[in-house]
């Protein structure tokens, strides 16, 4: 990690606090570093010469025990000098250096001499010469050493006789003359010790200020970043979305700005987030009525498309219905015509074989009508039903093939069924799967050249759809086929290729729409020149997602009638 | 007694004509569409023809036009489920009738009596 990334993870406050603390300690440091050594100097200095004032005191003191060498008046003296703690011991020599009297103990041979001190006295005087000097025990002392003089006064002898009388003071001479030699030995421990009095006394006061500044700093450092917190924090449950927060600060700085600025920014930010909100549930509200527009329009749609189906099967249907009507009635008239010609008793077997003949015809045919009565209204009424239900595919595509009979026989189209008779009843609404299977059969229909084949193949696949499979269609014709162009569009609302009036290009887009709220699925495969086919999957069990629209919007409308 | 040729494709009309005409004294032909019409009507000399106009390879007005054109003294008398284009232009063409289905064999018998009246009278 390097030292820049760690400094930048500090906080506000230590960022402040350590350097400053840092920089404050090192200059109180230096500063009282500096102070003591001065003082040290001066203790040093005061004890010095205090010693060479002492030393020349006891040199002058000194001068007439010396002379006489009075031991007992040096003794005296040494025994005034020893109030002074500071003595560690003194000695008074005379001229041959035998040692007149002494206090304390002292062995010369035992100390080491550190350096000199230049003090007033003569360098070049080695009796008067002062050092600093360590004893055996490593303890440190000042020597001084002062000779003991007086002054003599000397007569000249040749001019004593001749001259006798004359004026003394041409003829007496003072002369300084040399008596003994002083060693004063002073002890540094008392100057140590305030030393190192004065010494701990800086170091605590050094630490005293320190401590004193840095909780000083430490505040008002809190009292800058203290702020800042609040900001962060208040940004913090912003940023989780709680736009309620404001920062509350009376102060009038930078951050007093900073957070009013802060405090606006959330205020518009809140206030644009309530206009997308409301925005989005109008939105969601306007999406809803859409669709139940879009629905409705659906619903329309496949109901219109049923009526133009209706329309194109009225031709079909109407010579599917009148050709059995016809027999109907023409072997009720037949069958009537001929019983009024005789009396009951008249008929003979020949004649009541025709007549079994005629009525069986009769019943046949309305058995007819009315199966395709029936079928027309099956188809019709299930325009708006989106009623789900048990559904027989190939009953359904039967029932189909009966509307569109009469049109593939006079198309002379052949229509083959091979149809799996095994295939399970599926979830579905019949109506409407009718709807889709007749506008396949058409438009192959329409595909196709005479005398070719349309086959519609059912089968049951159990891997597809979710639950119990589902049953796949095709619609195979032999037609025209499809352009590439246009296979992408032909399930589009509208797109057709055929002439006005024959096709209104709604077939395939409705029954797309079908086949997807029945959770299935419609594909085209188609060659030119080759022909088309069409598959349907539509599973056994409707899925759970499949569009579910229609089925209480639209099934609450009443039914309109067609 | 007259030649009648039949031409439909439902089953049960040829059935209920051929029986109905037989009955009545009538040579009873059939054909069950368009272009085996026009042979069959070509082929044999029928006095009326009873034609369908909607039938798969080739209509009834298409079987009319045809056969008058090879035969123009033939005989027509159309059926239809629905009057329509067809029906207007066979008439307008000269098909002595039309007949809608369903139609009462009254109908059929007087339009018959009708046309055979006329080759009759020729
Ligand atoms: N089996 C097919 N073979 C060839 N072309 C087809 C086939 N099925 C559909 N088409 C093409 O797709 C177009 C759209 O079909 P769709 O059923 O949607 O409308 P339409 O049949 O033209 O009119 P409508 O069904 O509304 O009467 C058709 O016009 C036709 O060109
Ligand atoms: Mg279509």
């Amino acid at each position: 990690m390097n030292l820049r990334g760690w400094i930048d993870r500090w906080k506000l406050r230590t960022k402040f606090v350590l350097p400053i603390s840092f920089i404050l300690v090192c200059s109180i440091l230096v500063v009282s570093a500096y102070l003591i050594e001065r003082q040290e100097e001066g203790f040093h200095l005061g004890l010095e010469t205090n010693g060479e004032t002492m030393v020349r005191i006891l040199a002058m003191q000194a001068e007439s025990g010396v002379l006489f060498e009075d031991r007992q008046e040096l003794e005296e003296l040494l025994e005034k000098f020893s109030v002074f703690e500071d003595i560690r011991c003194a000695m008074i020599y005379n001229r041959e250096g035998e040692l007149l009297s002494q206090l304390g103990e002292w062995d010369d041979n035992s100390t080491v001499r550190l350096r000199e001190i230049n003090l007033s006295n003569d360098p070049e005087d080695a009796s008067s010469r002062d050092f600093y000097v360590e004893d055996s025990a490593g303890a440190v002392f000042i020597e001084f050493n002062y000779p003991v003089m007086t002054r003599v006064e000397k007569l000249d002898r040749e001019n004593l006789g001749i001259t006798g009388g004359i004026d003394p003071s041409l003829t007496r001479t003072f002369v300084r003359e040399h008596l003994g030699d002083i060693k004063l030995v002073l002890s540094l421990e008392n100057v140590n010790k305030s030393i190192a009095e004065a010494r701990l006394t800086a170091i605590i006061l050094t630490l005293l200020v320190v401590a004193v500044t840095i909780v000083f700093i430490a505040f008002i450092v809190r009292f800058v970043t203290k702020p800042v917190k609040m900001l962060v924090d208040v940004t913090d449950q912003v940023a989780r979305g709680d736009l309620s927060q404001r920062v509350h600060l009376k102060q009038h700085d930078e951050i007093g700005q900073l957070a009013n600025t802060f405090n606006k920014m959330i205020g518009s930010l809140q206030q644009s987030r309530n206009e997308i909100e409301d925005y989005n549930r109008t939105l969601e509200e306007k999406i809803i009525q859409r669709t139940l527009e879009l629905e409705d329009a659906q619903a329309q749609l496949i109901q219109s498309e049923k009526m133009s189906a209706i329309g194109q099967l009225a031709a079909g249907v109407a010579h599917e219905l009148n050709n059995p009507l016809g027999g109907i009635l023409g072997y009720a008239q037949f069958a009537l015509e001929k019983m009024k010609k005789k009396s009951p008793g008249e008929f003979g077997d020949k004649e009541v074989n025709a007549f079994i003949r005629y009525l069986t015809d009769i019943e046949t045919q309305a058995r007819r009508c009315k199966a395709i009565v029936q079928n027309l209204l099956r188809f019709s009424r299930s325009r708006r039903e989106t009623e789900f239900d048990d559904v027989n595919v190939n009953a359904t595509i039967e029932d189909t093939v009966t509307f569109v009979e009469h049109q593939l026989h006079m198309s002379q189209i052949e229509l083959k069924l091979e149809t799996d008779a095994d295939l399970p009843v599926i979830q579905g609404n019949g109506g409407q799967l009718q709807q889709v299977f007749t506008n396949l059969i058409i438009n192959a229909m329409h595909a196709s050249a005479p005398g070719t084949c349309i086959t519609i193949k059912s089968r049951y696949s159990p891997a597809l759809g979710e639950f119990g499979g589902a049953v796949e269609l095709q619609f195979i014709d032999r037609g025209s086929g499809i352009e590439p162009e246009n296979i992408k569009k032909i399930f589009e609302p509208f797109f057709t290729t055929k002439e006005v009036g024959k096709g209104t290009g709604l077939g395939l887009s409705v029954s797309y729409g079908i086949i997807k709220d029945h959770g299935g699925e419609i594909k085209v495969d188609s060659i030119i020149g080759q022909g088309t086919t069409f598959t349907l999957i539509l599973p056994v069990q409707k899925p759970a997602d499949a569009s579910d629209t229609s089925k209480e919007k639209l099934g609450t409308q009443p039914d309109a009638q067609v | 007694m007259a030649r009648i040729l039949v031409v439909d494709d439902s089953l049960v009309i040829r059935n209920l004509l051929v029986e109905y005409l037989s009955d009545q004294g009538h040579q009873v032909d059939t054909a069950i569409d368009g272009q085996e019409g026009i042979e069959k009507a070509l082929d044999g000399d029928y006095d009326a023809i009873l034609c369908d106009l909607h039938m798969p390879r080739k209509n009834g007005y298409q079987v009319f036009t045809e056969v008058i054109a090879h035969r123009p003294q033939s005989r027509f008398i159309m059926t239809d489920s629905l009057p329509d284009e067809l029906a207007r232009m066979a008439q307008e063409a000269g098909a002595y009738g039309c007949l809608t289905k369903p139609f009462d064999l009254d109908e059929v018998t007087r339009t018959l009596e009708k046309i055979l009246a006329v080759t009759k009278s020729i």
